[in-house]
């Protein structure tokens, strides 16, 4: 049978596709916009699902801080919806413009205010989700509190639409902030920054967002702080008197979209790392280095423990640079993980180094057994082959 | 009764000092909070390490023996109660902080320390533990886990999910795997086993160890006490202070009946209202002081007639007091109650205590109402004589009517005390067949032999046909006054 590409504009209409596809057999890759389908293992299936069809904000109730929205729904269509109450779901994902609610949970994707607010499994309530077989399953709930079973909404995200394909999504919400400043700080010495950024987590003030990066001749370290009036001029006081012997200036460029303007690089390779916090202004450092050696790195950390790094640099060089990171980094259980490939070669694994897979990998493959035991849904897209 | 054979094999994994099979030593495994309920369990083992841990699941899936962990026995819903004929693995001397990473505000402890204990270790350094169960001081951190608990502030600060980063599980057949990072990295690729299996109320295998995410201590805390004359102005109150974009630490409401309790136990000096509404704000200073203003403002709008702002910690606990003792005062009212634990959405609030009034009304019983309002968190106590006859069977039959009406409502069955027991029959009025089929898959992928916490959790044929019996008495540590349900 030729591919197709099925489009269903109800999560009945998906269960029924499911069900055939299922019977015979055929194996599907699930999609909202494509913004990160290059992510993960390069597979090939017989069929596509658009998840397209299935957008639009069902129900935002504004008082319970809460909104059910469709997977296809992009993210900024839901963000602009919510903003009508002055709230949102807090998080800053890429592409929010084209990506779509569905692929967003899939890939757990989260930006810089996940230091706040917590990464997607801390946001979503609920789901429903259509497993390989055509089952519908609606999990978790539409409010904030609710230990009444499994945590499946948690297990679903970041699956990359491996364990089943999610129709809608209930988030909890939280108020737009109202006032917000925001402050870069200089320095060529990247310890000092650190210094202030370990400083400013553990001030007790109301810090909205902070990133690491390098630019081509210094560190910056951008501090965002979102409090009523009063409370923000006594953190700008604050931050004066900790960034003393730093450059300090208003912000004036978007903090929000430093990490997506990486893939606007023409040819870079894109990775995403994972450490301790405490490691963060170490790799940074590292990578500014690579100048010398004539490659292009620009990185952005977010204090959670997460850099995204854009690299610019012949293939070999490509190759050394991330068998190295991994090596150095598997220590701590820290990762890297290809998000866009650029110049390295195909065959290295986009997730990690095979020879260390994730802890409880067998535990992660039975539940893929039980969730889909044909294969059916993006097989061996995941991390391990999952 | 297990085989001789058998209990030499669990002898050689833990040691003869870590084997109970003596009855009366026995009898102290044999419930939990749910009093209700007990069973006395086969043999009780209280291993020291993970290694340990793992050797005894060994021998109970070699001779298919149902296990059932259990930390403090101090949850509400019979989650550690024994099965029949199985072997309870007690965590409470796995109880070391193993290692506290000040720079990156983790910890990593073993399931028997206590909730408090983390607390305790950091809080020099100005940190503190964030989930915060009333239990604290006794119940465990693997306890804790398994429940996914929360405490008043986790309206702000999250549940226990929220704040572990990683935890290590031996599994129903014995292998020890870590679940999320070990180092407390986030978001390493792969399926979120942590969150899974935190919730799972020790169904998917038991934490040997867990990294904590540990919070700075917020630099001004203050707590708003006000009275109104009805539950709809309060109710209304904390729907404006979240509409003003606010987000408090804590927000408890006490209808009358509980305040008149609370006053009657612990003499708090609560104004005599029909509805008492308390709001905790944490923060920088600036900024709490700013928004206690808004708050305040708020209240009067909504026809506050009294408002008393706590702000040094004496206040502060005397303003909690009363509320804290909500629960264990309900004697002073009544001779036997049921504490019933169910969430709705915020804004059903008005419309769901108007139904339960008409509820007491039609079955003449009366119901006494707290609530962590901020979460839409309800604690009904439905209150009875048992010594009338059938008013037992009628309080149990109303206070499971209050959680249809919760699932109802758009809400659940459970906001903090799980389900365990108590709740499986209901787990069906809230999720249809196949919603529960896709959990049973999980359970099946770490446990297809059925072994750890059997017939919990899920509706059972067997146990469904089965009613609950009994009040609710008060766990031994809320007896002695260490803890207070609320
Ligand atoms: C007075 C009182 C007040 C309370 N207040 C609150 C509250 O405010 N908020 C709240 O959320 N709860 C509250 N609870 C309920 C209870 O304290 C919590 O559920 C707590 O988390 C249970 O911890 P525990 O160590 O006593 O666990 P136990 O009662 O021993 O066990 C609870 C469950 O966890 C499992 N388990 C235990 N250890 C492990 C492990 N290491 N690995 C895997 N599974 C394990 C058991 O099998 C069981 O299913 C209260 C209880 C009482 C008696």
């Amino acid at each position: 049978m030729p591919t197709k590409t099925h489009s269903p504009a109800t999560t009945e209409e998906l269960s029924a596709i499911l069900r055939e596809a299922s019977a015979l057999g055929r194996t599907i890759t699930p999609t909202g916009a494509g913004t990160k389908l290059a992510w993960g293992n390069a597979i090939t299936t017989d069929d596509t699902i658009s998840l397209a069809n299935l957008s639009g904000v069902r129900e935002h109730s504004w008082q319970d801080l809460t909104a059910t929205v469709g997977a296809g729904t992009t993210w900024s269509a839901l963000q602009s919806q919510l903003a009508r109450h002055h709230q949102r779901v807090a998080l800053d994902p890429l592409f929010p413009e084209r990506a779509t609610v569905g692929g967003i949970l899939a890939t757990n994707d989260s930006g810089l205010l996940r230091m706040r607010y917590g990464g997607l499994r801390d946001l979503v309530l609920g789901m429903t989700v259509v497993l390989a077989d055509g089952t519908i399953a609606r999990t978790g709930g539409k409010v904030v509190k609710n230990v009444a079973g499994y945590d499946l909404p948690k297990l679903l995200t970041g699956s990359f639409g491996t364990l089943g394909i999610i129709t809608e999504a209930t988030f909890r919400l939280h108020p737009l902030p109202a006032h917000t400043s925001t402050f870069t700080a200089r320095s060529a010495d990247i310890a000092a920054l650190a210094d202030l950024m370990q400083h400013l987590v553990t001030s007790a003030m109301s810090l909205e967002a902070m990133q690491l990066r390098n630019e081509p001749d210094a560190f910056a370290l951008d501090i965002q702080f979102a409090a009523v009036p009063e409370a923000l001029d006594d953190h700008e006081q604050r931050l004066r008197r900790l960034a003393s012997k730093l450059s300090l200036e208003p912000t004036t460029v978007d903090i929000y979209t430093t990490r997506e303007q990486l893939f606007a690089i023409p040819n870079a390779t894109i990775l995403k790392l994972t450490t301790l916090p405490t490691k963060l202004s170490a790799l940074i450092a590292g990578f500014a280095q690579l100048a010398a050696h004539g490659i292009t790195a620009q990185a952005v950390a977010d204090p959670s423990g997460i850099v995204t790094v854009a690299l610019v640099a012949p293939a070999a060089g490509l190759a050394t640079i991330l068998e190295d990171l991994r090596a150095r980094l598997a220590p701590i259980g820290g990762t890297a993980v290809i998000l866009q490939r650029g110049a390295l070669p195909t065959d290295i694994d986009p997730w990690n180094n095979p020879a260390h897979p994730p802890a409880a990998l067998d535990v992660m493959r039975a539940i893929k057994n039980e969730f889909d035991s044909h294969r059916l849904l993006n097989p061996g897209r995941f991390v391990g082959g999952l | 009764m297990f085989t001789p054979a058998i209990l030499d094999e669990l002898r050689a994994a833990v040691d003869a000092r870590g084997l109970i099979v003596d009855r009366n030593q026995l009898q102290t495994y044999e419930c939990d909070g749910l009093t209700a309920y007990r069973t006395l369990p086969s043999a009780v083992v209280l291993p020291r390490t993970t290694a340990e841990v793992s050797a005894v699941i060994r021998i109970c899936a070699a001779h298919s023996i149902p296990f059932v962990a259990r930390g403090a026995g101090t949850g509400l819903s019979g989650g550690s109660l024994p099965a029949e004929n199985s072997l309870v693995i007690c965590l409470a001397r796995m109880n070391k902080v193993l290692s506290v990473d000040l720079e990156n505000a983790r910890i990593t402890v073993e399931p028997g320390v206590t909730n408090t204990q983390v607390t305790e270790r950091v809080k020099s350094a100005g940190y503190f533990y964030a989930p915060d169960p009333s239990s604290q001081t006794v119940c465990t951190i693997g306890g804790n886990l398994a429940e996914n608990a929360g405490g008043a502030h986790c309206l702000k600060y999250g549940f226990t999910t929220t704040h572990v980063l990683g935890c290590e599980v031996v599994l129903p057949n014995g292998d020890i795997r870590w679940f999320g990072s070990e180092h407390g990295l986030v978001d390493s690729p792969g399926y979120d086993l942590p969150g899974v299996f935190i919730g799972s109320e020790g169904t998917l295998g038991i934490a040997t160890k867990a990294v904590l995410r540990i919070t700075r201590r917020p630099e001004t805390v203050q707590t708003l006490l006000a009275a109104f004359d009805s539950a709809t102005d309060a109710a209304q109150t904390v729907s404006d202070i979240i509409a003003a974009g606010m987000l408090p630490s804590a927000m408890e409401m006490m209808d009358r009946t509980s305040i008149f309790a609370a006053e009657a136990a612990v003499h708090a000096g609560y104004p005599d209202c029909d509805a008492l509404l308390l709001v905790e704000l944490d923060g920088p200073t600036a900024e709490v002081q700013a928004q206690m203003a808004q708050v305040r403002s708020l209240c009067s709008t909504n026809k506050a007639w009294e408002q008393r702002l706590a702000q040094t910690d004496t206040e502060r606990a005397l303003v909690w007091k009363g509320r804290k003792a909500a629960f264990a005062a309900m004697g002073r009212v009544s001779p036997n109650y049921i504490v019933q634990d169910g969430v709705i959405p915020r804004t059903a609030l008005p419309a769901v205590l108007t139904r339960m009034k008409q509820m007491s009304e039609e079955t003449g019983l009366r119901i006494a109402n707290v609530f962590h309002a901020g979460d839409g968190n309800l604690h009904p106590m439905v209150l009875y004589d048992a010594a009338n006859p059938g008013e037992e069977d009628r309080a149990l039959i109303l206070s499971y009517d209050i959680l249809r009406m919760c699932v109802d409502a758009g809400g659940s069955i459970s906001g903090e005390h799980g389900i365990g027991r108590e709740k499986q029959c209901v787990m069906s009025y809230m999720h249809a067949e196949p919603d529960l089929a896709t959990m049973q898959r999980v359970r099946r992928a770490f446990d297809p032999n059925n072994l750890a916490n059997p017939e919990k959790l899920f509706p059972t044929p067997r146990l469904c046909g089965e009613r609950r019996h009994g009040a609710y008495i008060p766990h031994p540590i809320e007896a002695a006054g260490i803890a207070e349900v609320y």
